[in-house]
């Protein structure tokens, strides 16, 4: 198989994937409701946009009608009117997506900027308590809920000493031209400091734990015998030699965490009083917003597909061993 | 020694996690969890979902800027006090007496009731008279204490009209003289007669007494002739106390903060505003001016010349008498209280919630949750997993194809807000979270196995069965299933711990089965209350609990990693 097909073949089961879950959305939340038509009724819509909402869903027609009408409007990047905001749900997902991506990118950057090297220095110090200690630390934070660390990070920092707000994304009440002058400001930061710590800690065990396995197994090889054998000082072996060679597996695995990220920590968001996505979806399905609800998901479903396809694309340039199967 | 292929191969894990020493210490934390879960019943001192009340007889002392909380008398509420020229007393409930000198240790004294004892009075001759439910009437002095034969009577209050003789009312309008010498009483007729509930009565300083009531009852009682007269106090509430100072200063106190106050022993009652509306039980009052009131939940109302103002009190527990020496001012309590966010303490070792529940018991019954959720989520998860990875990798083809295309789908669906939606569709239950958890977690499974039998399926030994005549059944779970067993408990470690995670994310978010204990639900109302803030007992063992196991599951899964990984076995 040609690189080419590879690729043709990929993006087509990207999109088969897309297909698959938005039909398993429409037909969830048509299962689980007794009746749409009376969620949307007791809305407090007029009876134009009641007339609006009925006519943009066709919600009279069959039900098979309606999923194309879904599907086809869905491709158009058209999702309807929110119930609760009263405005169209493509703009507030975008926004509340960019909330998420700025919280959780910034938090496996530093998660990674972290634990890799950190990884590296354990695999050095293999056997001893140091090496103990940062296994156990990290597996620590792995373990403990991030709706706790953050509870308790809150309680210590923002309740206690008084350094930290302890909600929000920035103090209110401000106006951003856009998204670029909401996040470059020192409030912003100074907002975003707590929930990201958090979750990076949260992710700081996986790229620790497995830069420092991959170490140890490169130690094994010969090149780092030459090396040695060189009289190559050991740091430059550890980081120049062993580091660099071990680097892939945590490649991958930082893939598949910022694959991930779009859909979100939930928990955080709510939290830190976070305007995320995650959020977001809590809120709409709480107060019967499907419209809201449906794109939401929908939107993050094709946010994580696409990285994913991303990181495949970006594979078969970055390692030529990779087959295509 | 031969063991039938599973089982030889089940062997493996566990010899894997015997060596490691992490393993064995995750090993027993787990144990130590799992039979918390399995004797949770037994171990929990309360019951979870009980609203905690507690008795005490709590003492409040004035300090320089709040009500101090001392030492409490023993555990039964303490209900009325006295003091006469250096001795005090105080009564409660189940035949409590304490009695100090002066400025003393207060010491319990033996008495022969075991009735709730309401009311004291001392009389000049350091004589103490105590009156209390079904007639109990007490006279006591140095020597020991006496009962007084009396009918059965709710008796509320009871005053010294002279050295013999006092004044004891009751529940259902009793009004009864006692001569404490002959140890006989004489009933006085009530003015009203309609068995209305008298709850105090004071000596006025014209040698008459003054007794009150319920729905703002006032009667007057002259020992002079005998009679007792209606009195108009200005209130139609219920009147539960009364205090008169020696000049005829006055005041009344009652439910709704009803505060009813005389400055001079012929003035005219007025009714103060309150800054509280709880009921008051108790007041005190000075011919010097200075007030106090005191009530239900740790209310402490002071009079400060002009107005009432609530005190600063340390406790909410109900007051129900004031005991002014001096300037050596107590409230006492207390009856049944809830112990509402109350710190650890010996009663409840992780202190109590907002609505008073013991916070251990609700500790050891989440565990219960947790570990079910983690183990039959988990046990789903594999289930599913290594069958649809089985079966993909031994069939191959169209089979293959259809399967591992649904687990590419599987992994653009982000988890935790599609198990929101699936919880919050399907009203919150134990099922809908377990399904939850294991319908989105089996995919990483299928892809692991999958890769396994693919290799596994090659080998001599398969083809061996197959060329041998064995159905593709037999061979897919008898031949192949062994060998990717080890593969399965690794998966199975990490996923108990993934599992209680998940439950803990959704039962915080407050899509936990409803009616039911677990960590995370401890969190969300420790949350939804907003005392998580303050209350740091609330929120840190249940993270603890969690953290811990699913710590102990780690550690068991990293020593199963050498299973899948044989590279590093091959260091060790």
């Amino acid at each position: 198989m040609t690189r080419r097909t590879y690729l043709i073949k990929r993006v087509l089961q990207a999109v088969f994937s897309l297909w698959i879950i938005a039909t398993i959305l429409f037909f969830l939340f048509r299962m689980g409701l007794p009746d749409p038509t009376s969620v949307l009724i007791t809305e407090g819509l007029n009876a134009e946009q009641r007339a609006a909402v009925r006519a943009q869903f066709g919600l009279e027609d069959p039900l098979w009608r309606q999923y194309v009408l879904f599907l086809t409007n869905a491709v158009q990047g058209e999702f309807g009117t929110s119930f609760s905001y009263r405005a169209p749900v493509s703009e507030i997902v975008w926004e509340r997506l960019g909330n998420t991506m700025v919280l959780m990118l910034a938090a496996i950057v530093l998660a990674y900027a972290i634990g890799v090297p950190l990884g590296a220095w354990l695999s050095w110090r293999r056997g001893s308590s140091t090496d103990t200690v940062g296994i156990f630390v990290g597996l620590m934070f792995r373990s403990a809920p991030m709706f706790w660390t953050g509870m308790i990070a809150i309680l210590i920092f923002g309740v206690g000493l008084l350094m930290f707000p302890t909600s929000g994304m920035r103090t209110l009440p401000y106006d951003a031209d856009g998204f670029l002058d909401k996040i470059f400001t020192l409030d912003f930061l100074w907002h975003a400091i707590l929930p990201v710590l958090i979750v990076a800690l949260y992710y700081l065990g996986s790229p620790m734990l497995i830069m420092r396995n991959t170490m140890l197994e490169v130690y094994g090889e010969d090149f780092i015998e030459m090396a040695r054998a060189k009289g190559l000082p050991e740091r430059d072996i550890l980081y120049k030699h062993a580091a660099r060679n071990a680097l892939l597996p945590v490649v991958t695995q930082l893939a598949v965490t910022i694959g991930l990220a779009a859909g979100g920590q939930v928990v955080v968001e709510v939290v830190f009083s976070w305007p995320g996505l995650g959020r977001e979806i809590l809120n709409a399905v709480r107060t019967s917003d499907f419209p809201l609800a449906q794109a939401s998901f929908l939107i993050m479903a094709a946010f994580v597909i696409s990285l994913n396809l991303l990181v495949d694309i970006l594979y078969t340039t970055l390692d030529p061993r990779v087959s295509f199967r | 020694m031969t063991l039938p292929p599973i089982l030889r191969a089940a062997m493996g894990p566990l010899r894997l996690m015997v060596q490691d020493r992490l393993a064995v210490i995750g090993m027993c934390v787990l144990g130590v969890i799992i039979a918390m879960a399995l004797f949770a019943p037994l171990l929990s001192p309360h019951d979870p979902r009980h609203i905690n009340e507690i008795e005490d007889g709590s003492v409040l002392v004035r300090g320089s800027d709040v009500w101090e909380l001392r030492e409490s008398l023993g555990p039964l509420a303490l209900n009325d006090a006295a003091h006469h020229a250096g001795q005090s007393i105080i009564v409660g409930r189940s035949g409590t007496v304490w009695t100090r000198a002066t400025e003393g240790d207060w010491a319990r004294v033996d008495v022969e009731t075991e009735a709730d004892l309401n009311a004291v009075d001392l009389n000049a001759d350091g004589r103490a008279i105590v009156v209390g439910g079904l007639g109990t009437i007490l006279l006591g002095n140095d020597t020991g204490w006496q009962v007084i034969p009396a009918p059965e009577a709710d008796l509320r209050s009871v005053i010294w009209l002279d050295a013999v003789t006092a004044l004891i009312v009751g529940a259902n309008e009793e009004i009864w003289l006692l001569d404490a010498t002959a140890g006989n009483i004489a009933e006085i007729d009530s003015p009203v007669g309609r068995g209305f509930p008298l709850n105090a009565v004071a000596l006025d300083a014209d040698g008459t007494a003054l007794i009150v009531g319920e729905r703002g009852l006032a009667i007057r009682y002259d020992p002079d002739t005998g009679t007792a007269a209606l009195e108009r106090i200005g209130s139609s509430r219920d009147l539960n106390h009364i205090h008169i100072a020696p000049g005829g200063t006055a005041l009344v106190v009652g439910e709704r903060g009803t505060l009813v106050r005389r400055d001079t022993a012929d003035g005219a009652w007025t009714t103060d505003p309150a800054p509280d509306t709880r009921a008051l039980r108790a007041g005190w009052i000075g011919d010097d001016g200075r007030a106090v009131a005191a009530g239900r939940n740790g209310i402490i109302m002071e009079w400060d010349g002009a107005a009432w103002q609530i005190a600063p009190t340390e406790s909410e527990r109900h007051l129900r008498a004031l005991l002014v020496v001096g300037d050596d001012w107590l409230a006492l309590g207390s009856d049944r209280f809830v112990t509402r966010l109350s710190p650890p303490s010996r009663e409840h070792w992780f202190g109590t919630d907002h609505l008073g529940r013991d916070l251990f018991s609700q500790n050891v019954h989440g565990s219960q949750i947790a570990l079910l959720v983690g183990f039959l989520g988990a046990t789903l998860v594999v289930l599913i997993g290594t069958n649809v990875g089985l079966i993909a990798g031994y069939y191959r083809g169209r089979t293959e194809t259809i399967l591992m295309r649904t687990v590419d789908v599987m992994y653009g669906i982000p988890f935790e807000p599609f198990a929101l939606i699936l919880v919050l569709l399907f009203q919150p239950s134990l099922t809908i979270v377990i399904l939850a958890v294991s319908l989105l977690t089996w995919r990483t499974v299928a892809r692991l196995i999958r890769s396994q039998v693919l290799s596994l399926r090659e080998r001599p030994f398969v083809k061996a069965a197959r060329v041998a005549g064995a159905s593709d059944l037999r061979i897919m779970y008898l031949h192949i299933f062994p060998n990717v067993l080890p593969l399965v408990f690794l998966e199975l470690a990490i996923i108990v711990g993934v599992s209680i995670i998940a439950e803990a994310t959704l039962s915080f978010l407050g899509l936990g089965p409803p009616q039911s204990i677990s960590w995370g639900g401890i969190l969300h109302d420790a949350r939804l209350s907003g005392a998580w803030r303050t209350a740091w007992w609330w929120n840190l063992p249940p993270g603890i609990l969690i953290m811990t196991t699913v710590l102990s599951v780690f550690f068991i899964s990293r020593s199963l990693e050498v299973v899948a990984n044989p590279r590093l076995r091959a260091r060790q």
